[in-house]
């Protein structure tokens, strides 16, 4: 199981690298959201053990239950990808309007 | 005793205090306040002086960053007193100058901006107590100074004579502090009154590294060769700056160090022939230089440089014998140096010019200033009754034992001789120049230079009773100075040095014309350095093409070799057994491969909505994997953030001009076959190299035995809920919340900031920075259309048909079945909220998820009625002030329990009877918090993005 969290979290991670580095601006985006996703992923992967039953209360005597820490550190993780996602989203509005182009590669006043 | 702390820092305060204060007073008024001002404090630092009789120093210790061994503490003793008396005197005269010279109250104004914190960042360099308090101070004069030089920013030469000092002087400055810090490890403490009494320095294995660290620092302050030429270079300064820099402050600051020193660093063989050495050859550059020069001012530098190695050879002489010269020497040197420099600024005003060449017999039109001339001048030149004469005398004795250090100095006396009387003759006697026409100076220009030349005159004369206590306090030895002892060796040797100082100055015509060999000056290597520097910037600069994508593939393919070198290689006890349970990981594997697929579909897929809906699947189905794992709290709010994340993704899309839109898609492939293989690779690395990492870590992961196990046992009996997930986020990690939900908030505020014109006047700090540096002018004035532009109340702005905007592909949303749904659905999706706001803690679900079910409802209307309609609808909603009200809320309610003495966040049961199975506890205030502050932002976030106007280009 290992194996497969590995390989799908490091594919992911090759998409969102791609996809970060598209001239266009909302597929640039839409990487980052990818690399977040992937990170998410891994988090609830690397928890201490799996479980047959939500982490209640209820069931904690009668059966082995998921890892609650990592899900509630996945909880505070989402909240802050979609914060930056917005950000994201943000910016890309202002540029597209104050600059004309959703093009990275027209935006090059970073010259040296 | 604080006392001392509040002299060190007054000018600075009462320069901050200027623009409140010249409000009301004419620059004269002012100016003799200030000057009032410093000569208070002179006389009160005079009354600490029975006090360091007794007991021999002043310290006083208060703790500021204990970790890092930062005191405040003050220390003062002999030698500071020293310092600061100087500091203060000249710098009141400084000051009374500076009103009269200075036509315009503007400039006067800015001049005292700088020199009043110069003088308190000086003061705080002599007086600290603490060897870092000590450095900050240095840095500041460094800092300071450079805004002195640079008075005149027009002028050019100005510009490069500050950037010259400051790099020489921030260079050095770099090299002390690290040699400090060594030196007060290896002391065992900061605080230089135990360091300049631990006597073991010597024989710390980093004596040589401190020590020469440290030398580097105070030569490169003291203008010692071969860093001597910044100071000259730096005369462009206004002649009162130039006259303080070069006789109280800034160069004196390394010399102050090197004495403070001497006692523990000193008698060895780096410090006794590195400072000699050094000196020696500074003594000479100067010296010969200060002949050469025609410009008064440039001469008088060049001069000053020749002094401070004369104080360094003094500083260098084992045992401490040269100390007691040179404390004489520090004083002397102080007093006529600032006088010539005044007298200098007065001729400049006067006739126009500092050229020694167009300047003669200014006697008879500025009487007065030819008798500071000459008062100050003989001080220079060592002639009795003056203070430098017993300098001089002090200087020979100390040296008798040391034969070609006085072979040097008697040369470099020689010099001196001639050059003071170059400067009296050639300026104020002789024949007036023809071509002279003279402007008269104000009368009260010469009130601070007689003063210092009268000071030169009355401390040779006083020599008793001013000078001698003072020497003791600083030596702490029976000290015997005298105006003439006797026709003793060093008088015999001060003859000579007069003889050979006649000689030169008669002669002065003849070896003026002769050549020297052209050395490259040290302004000439430092500029080659700097061009060399600059050429190697210009170089790097062509890789930085502006494109940003090439910036970060640089990045992350240096990432991919970290990874590949550094990385991987610890990498360890990755395992590649497969364990595979069907009942399970078919339907995960499944999930996987769909979330795959669906992201690689987002790169394939050339339209943007098309790549957005297939990313929001990608993210359903990894809130699939949560649900099976069996993770329902997270994979809600998966689902929920996967929802609004998509929803804001469209209607931003929409917000972009179809054009730019289309041009940016058509991008897509266009790119070069090269540039595609590039980012392939460099994807292919990353994934691959995050790929083993995970592997390692999941192979590695931490054993059940975790605080997981402690939380699920726990978590009923101490939260009151049977979600255990709840439990952790709400109460076991609930600082983690706050500051995620303040996280999130400001994120919200942060789209909302970018999408808005940012006001033109910034009122804080540059406000205040305008109003001390008198640039008010240069700024401009907001004007009404600087008002923020989003999100104003816009109502008439679109037409019906259009409510997202002429071209917006969003129109289409807008149908009577949608908007019927959509009212529907907003009081719904608020009742839902309310459920998981009271029955959060049975179950999945919990404030977050609530704000965000109700912020889709907001977002669905304003994509079905548009901006115009959702804006009228929800302004009512006060989304700003609900992020405030829920933050506030969140932090009222953790703090609460301290009221009652418990901890912060403690968890609060209040036994409250409520129907319908309601439980309230501080937890449900806390996810009430959450749930305004998330509304709040995604209201905010909607209405900025959605917002249709279009924002001027910049």
């Amino acid at each position: 199981m290992n194996i497969l969290f590995a390989i799908a979290t490091g594919i992911m991670f090759a998409f969102g690298t791609f996809q970060l580095l598209r001239s266009d601006m909302v597929k640039s985006a839409m990487g980052f959201y990818i690399l977040f996703t992937a990170v998410n992923l891994f988090f609830f992967a690397v928890g201490a053990f799996n479980g047959q039953a939500p982490a209640y209360a209820q069931n904690v005597d009668k059966v082995t239950t998921s890892d609650p820490l990592v899900q509630a550190l996945i909880l505070t993780a989402i909240v802050i990808s979609f914060g930056t996602y917005a950000i994201l989203l943000g910016l890309i509005s202002a540029s597209a309007r104050r600059y004309k182009t959703a093009d990275l590669d027209n935006l090059d006043q970073l010259k040296g | 005793m604080f006392g001392i702390g509040i002299i060190s820092l007054a000018p600075a305060i009462t320069a901050l205090l200027r623009p409140a204060v010249r409000k009301f007073i004419s620059k004269e008024i002012y100016g003799w306040m200030l000057a009032t001002l410093v000569s208070i404090l002179f006389v009160w630092l005079l009354t600490f002086i029975p006090t360091i009789n007794e007991v021999g120093h002043v310290a006083v210790s208060m703790p500021w960053v204990p970790q890092l061994g930062l005191t405040l503490s003050i220390y003062l003793d002999g030698l500071s007193l020293l310092f600061s008396l100087m500091i203060l005197g000249i710098g009141a005269m400084i000051v009374l100058y500076s009103i009269y010279y200075f036509d315009d109250a503007k400039s006067l104004d800015r001049f005292y901006t700088l020199l009043l914190p110069f003088m308190s960042a000086m003061l705080i360099v002599v007086l600290a107590g603490n060897v870092l308090t000590l450095f900050i101070g240095w840095e500041l004069t460094s800092v300071i100074s450079f805004l002195l030089v640079s008075f005149n920013g027009e002028n050019e030469a100005a510009r490069k004579g500050a950037l010259q000092a400051l790099i020489i002087t921030g260079g050095g400055g770099l090299a002390l502090m690290v040699g400090l810090v060594l030196l007060g490890t290896a002391a065992g403490s900061m605080e230089i009154n135990q360091i300049i009494t631990n006597t073991s320095l010597r024989d710390n294995p980093w004596y040589i590294g401190f020590t020469t660290l440290i030398l580097i620092g105070c030569f490169t302050k003291s203008a010692q060769f071969p860093f001597h030429f910044w100071l000259p270079g730096a005369m462009s300064a206004p002649t009162p700056a130039s006259a303080y820099l070069h006789s109280a402050t800034m160069v004196k600051a390394g010399i102050y160090l090197l004495f403070r020193l001497s006692p523990v660093l000193g008698d060895t063989p780096l410090w006794e022939n590195g400072l000699l050495i050094i000196g020696l050859i500074t003594v000479l550059i100067g010296a010969a230089f200060a002949l050469r020069q025609y410009d008064l001012k440039g001469a008088l530098a060049y001069a000053t440089i020749s002094q401070l190695g004369v104080l360094v050879v003094l500083i260098s002489l084992p045992h401490g014998e040269g100390l007691k010269a040179a404390a004489v020497g520090i004083l002397a040197h102080g007093l006529y140096k600032a006088a010539l420099f005044l007298t200098v600024g007065a001729v400049d005003h006067s006739a126009g010019t500092r050229d020694m060449k167009k300047l003669g017999g200014l006697a008879r039109q500025m009487p007065g200033w030819a008798v500071v001339a000459v008062l100050a001048g003989l001080s220079m030149a060592g002639i009795p009754p003056l203070l430098g004469f017993v300098a001089k005398e002090g200087l020979i004795e100390s040296l008798l034992t040391t034969p070609i250090a006085l072979a040097v100095v008697v040369v470099s006396a020689a010099f001196t001789v001639a050059f003071g009387f170059i400067f009296i003759w050639d300026v104020f006697g002789g024949k007036a120049s023809h071509s002279q026409h003279l402007h008269a100076t104000p009368q009260g220009l010469l009130i601070g230079p007689a003063a210092l030349a009268g000071m030169s005159l009355l401390t040779g004369i006083g020599l008793p009773v001013l000078i001698t206590p003072l020497i003791h306090m600083i030596t702490h030895e029976e000290v015997h100075l005298a105006l003439f002892s006797g026709f003793n060796t060093p008088f015999l040797f001060s003859l000579i040095a007069v003889a050979g100082g006649v000689g030169i100055f008669v002669t002065r015509t003849t070896w003026r014309q002769w050549a020297l060999p052209s050395l490259p000056t040290g302004t000439q290597i430092y500029q080659g350095v700097v061009q060399r520097v600059e050429s190697v910037g210009d170089l790097l600069l062509k890789t930085q093409g502006g494109k940003l994508r090439y910036y970060l593939a640089v990045i992350l393919s240096s990432v991919i070799v970290l990874q590949a070198t550094a990385g991987l290689a610890h990498l360890t006890g990755y395992s590649l057994t497969f364990e595979f349970h069907p009942s399970i990981d078919i339907l995960r594997s499944i999930l996987l491969l769909l979330c795959l697929g669906m992201m690689l579909a987002s790169i394939l897929f050339k339209s943007h909505l098309l790549a957005g809906l297939s990313l929001g699947v990608a993210g359903y189905s990894v809130g699939g994997i949560f649900l099976i794992e069996p993770a329902p709290d997270v994979a809600l709010v998966q689902f929920m953030v996967e929802t609004i994340g998509t929803v804001l993704l469209i209607v931003m899309l929409a917000r972009i001009r179809s054009v730019e839109r289309q041009q940016a898609m058509d991008s897509l492939w266009i790119q070069s076959k090269a540039g595609l293989i590039r980012d392939i690779l460099i994807a292919t690395g990353i994934g691959v190299g995050v790929g083993l990492f995970v592997l390692a870590a999941l192979t590695n992961r931490p054993q059940p035995k975790s605080i997981a196990t402690w939380h699920l046992e726990h978590a009923e009996e101490l939260v009151g809920v049977p979600d255990v997930v709840g439990a952790i986020v709400t109460d076991f990690r609930g600082m983690d919340t706050i500051i995620e939900i303040t996280v999130f908030s400001v994120a919200a505020l942060g789209v909302l900031t970018i999408l808005s014109k940012p006001p033109a006047s910034a009122r804080w700090p540059v406000g205040i920075a305008n109003a001390i540096t008198g640039f008010q002018k240069t700024f401009r004035k907001p004007s009404d259309e600087d008002e923020y532009a989003v999100p104003a109340p816009y109502v008439d702005y679109l037409p019906e048909k259009h409510p997202h905007g002429e071209d917006s592909f969003l129109t289409s949303f807008s149908t009577p079945l949608t908007r019927v749904v959509t009212r529907i659905i907003l009081p719904l999706a608020f009742l839902v909220a309310l459920a998981h706001l009271f029955y959060g803690g049975e179950g999945p679900g919990d404030g977050f998820t609530a704000g965000v079910v109700s912020g889709l409802g907001v977002a669905l209307w304003y994509i079905v009625f548009g901006y115009n309609d959702a804006h009228k609808q929800f302004a009512r909603l006060g989304a700003r002030r609900l992020i405030g009200i829920g933050v506030a809320l969140v932090i009222a309610n953790a703090a609460f329990p301290m009221l009652l003495g418990h901890p912060f966040l403690a968890h609060l049961n209040f036994d409250i009877p409520l129907p319908a199975n309601i439980h309230l506890s501080s937890t449900f205030v806390y996810e009430t918090g959450i749930f305004l502050t998330v509304l709040g932002s995604i209201t905010t976030v909607m209405e900025a993005i959605a917002y249709p106007k279009e924002v001027e280009p910049l």
